[in-house]
């Protein structure tokens, strides 16, 4: 049997959970469609293929304070960011869900990112099952799909009458108690998202062709602007420094890009990576190779955000195509 | 591959241990060696030769430095910082007293036990020393561990030879010989003026039971690592700490990486055995 909620009831779901804490989804800004506390369940938008960006910010933001200083007389004092915002983000999509959850590999292998470790604990993930793929999306072939519920903490599907409720976590759980459901006996219809994209054996594929001159000619083109790395639901780079303001001092992380000039620049001058095309290489190596030999999956999650923002076309699926064609060759 | 956040509170790495600046020393005219305490007892900073750690100026930012000192010794925590940009910089304009932080240790080391009976080359170039002086001292401190020892050091040119006041020391014990060489040399100067590793092909030193420990500029490392092959040092007789960006010093910034290997984690001491199975140029 599956277990239903209304459209009525889950609006007043929702309207319950902000009472209580943050509550985080779909919403119109500008022209987009960006996740975003909201106030209100007006503003949140129910039917969308996906939002411009993941919900990533909400557990890595942009800029994070790691700890801040007091200075007193010749003492300094640190104080650790704590996060105790309870938030629930709805509306997430399988893809992006998954995106957060591969990047607890990194964040929580010993010793933990205390920061990221907090927002997840403190952020319940309700899904939304997609029910029209966009044309740029190929979740299928990375490994996913359209409903994969195994990362969020609630699952969502839209069916005639509202929505089949799947509760995945005992967090989960905990968010749906005392929320009424309707048992059905309605069969949930996943619907199919491009599964052309041929990533299987890619890895093996990556290290034979890791030499070769695809990946400058690739770069030619490339302008490093960085949009790849910032809609990318699993780029996780950073940057640390400090920042003043009126005497306070904040050590600040914030979003970096394996693509911009001088990312592995050391001091003295020396950078292994000066050109483009083996910054290049680095951004879809990460992905196809190390990320998997580290933690398992590739770490893409087919969302297509890159696909449609690179502004001279850097297609991961064509790459993925053309470096399995060079694997061939390669033999 | 999914592990399970868990409610308990985890203590933040991000935040350094308070820290005073006890000594700050001009090395060469662009290197100093800091010296620095912790500032809370319970704070425990157990390292050895060839990890590093991120010293912070707060306000300007942190980076990540060799430690030049050797924790048995307890004479606090030494960093040799060459002035080169606004972290070092910062640093550099720090007085005795002045409060800091200190994150670390981290990295792996250089194996010293393992090297135990072994003839040891030292090579080091600039202030690619620094990580080499607690390797020297702890040799130097337990001599008779050790066979014959070889101390390699060069520098661009006579005044920016680090650690210029402990080279009669470090020559002192029996079977232990220091070489020095410049790039470029000056009125001063008298000794050899040459790139480390065509003076290391003249030394011409045996590979029989040695170990070869470098660090240096990249470039630097690269024809060292030709010349101790070329001599036929295998290669896991040579050992080299590498250099990398890195912002976290825990496997997760992703800056320091060559290919799927951390400088930060898995090094920074690399063997030439494992150079040679990167699969990214350093």
């Amino acid at each position: 049997m599956t277990k239903i909620l209304g459209k009525t009831g889950l609006e007043s779901w929702l309207h319950n959970i902000m009472q209580e804490r943050a509550l985080v989804a779909p919403k119109h800004v500008g022209d987009l469609i960006l996740f975003d506390p909201v106030q209100s369940v007006d503003e949140v938008v129910f039917d969308y293929e996906n939002t411009n960006l993941s919900p990533k910010e909400f557990f890595f933001p942009r800029t994070d304070t790691l700890f801040t200083t007091k200075s007193q007389d010749n003492d300094v004092e640190l104080i650790p960011t704590i996060i105790d915002q309870e938030t629930v983000i709805f509306g997430i999509r399988p893809c992006d869900a998954r995106g957060i959850a591969m990047l607890d590999g990194p964040y929580l292998d010993d010793p933990a990112d205390s920061l990221w470790a907090q927002h997840r604990n403190k952020t319940t993930m309700i899904g939304l099952s997609c029910t029209k793929p966009a044309p740029q999306c190929f979740c299928t072939s990375v490994g996913s799909a359209p409903n994969d519920s195994s990362s969020v903490d609630i699952m969502l599907t839209e069916v005639d009458d509202g929505y089949a409720v799947e509760a995945v976590t005992e967090k989960g759980e905990r968010l749906l108690q005392g929320v009424e459901l309707k048992e059905s006996d309605v069969t949930l219809s996943a619907p199919s998202c491009d599964t052309s994209v041929p990533a299987e054996g890619i890895v093996e594929t990556v290290k034979k062709v890791f030499d070769s001159p695809y990946w400058s000619r690739l770069a030619d083109r490339c302008i490093h602007c960085n949009v790849c790395a910032y809609v990318c639901p699993t780029c996780y780079c950073f940057d640390i420094r400090d920042r003043t303001d009126k005497g306070k001092i904040e050590r600040i992380r914030t979003w970096e890009s394996c693509q911009s000039k001088g990312f592995t620049r050391i001091a003295g001058g020396h950078d292994p990576r000066a050109d483009k095309g083996s910054r290049l290489r680095q951004r879809f190596c990460h992905k196809l190779l190390y990320f998997p030999q580290q933690f398992g999956p590739l770490s893409c999650v087919g969302c297509g955000r890159c696909v449609v923002s690179c502004p001279v076309n850097i297609d991961i699926r064509e790459i993925i195509s053309d470096l399995q064609e060079l694997g061939a060759k390669v033999g | 591959m999914v592990k399970e956040a868990t409610e308990k509170v985890i203590p933040n790495p991000f935040v350094p241990y308070p820290a005073t600046l006890t000594s700050s020393v001009d090395l060469t005219t662009d290197v100093k060696l800091f010296t620095l305490e912790l500032d809370r007892p319970e704070d425990e900073f157990d390292y050895k030769p060839g990890q590093f750690a991120f010293v912070s100026a707060f306000g300007v930012g942190e980076g990540p430095f060799g430690l030049a000192s050797v924790a048995y010794r307890k004479e606090g925590l030494q960093f040799a910082v060459r002035r080169v940009g606004t972290v070092t910089n910062a640093l550099h304009q720090l007085e005795p007293g002045a409060k800091t932080g200190v994150r670390g240790p981290f990295g792996n080391f250089f194996p010293l036990d393992d090297y135990k009976g072994k003839n040891i080359i030292i090579i080091g170039g600039g202030i690619g020393f620094a990580p080499l002086r607690p390797v020297i001292t702890t040799i130097l401190d337990n001599r008779e561990d050790y066979g014959e020892v070889l101390i390699l050091n060069g520098a661009r040119s006579p005044s920016d030879l680090c650690f210029a006041s402990e080279f009669d020391d470090w020559a002192k014990p029996p079977r232990t010989k220091v070489e020095l060489t410049v790039d470029a040399g000056d009125d001063n100067w008298n000794g050899r003026v040459a790139l480390i590793p065509d003076v290391l092909a003249e030394l011409g030193p045996s590979p029989k039971d040695a170990i070869a420990i470098i660090c240096g500029p990249p470039i630097m490392i690269k024809f060292t690592l030709t010349r101790l092959k070329n001599l036929g040092f295998g290669d896991e007789q040579i050992v080299t700490t590498l250099e990398g960006k890195m912002k976290c010093g825990l496997g997760k910034c992703f800056r320091c990486n060559v290919g799927e290997k951390y400088v930060c984690r898995d090094g920074p001491v690399f063997t030439f055995a494992e150079i040679s199975q990167f699969i990214e140029q350093f």
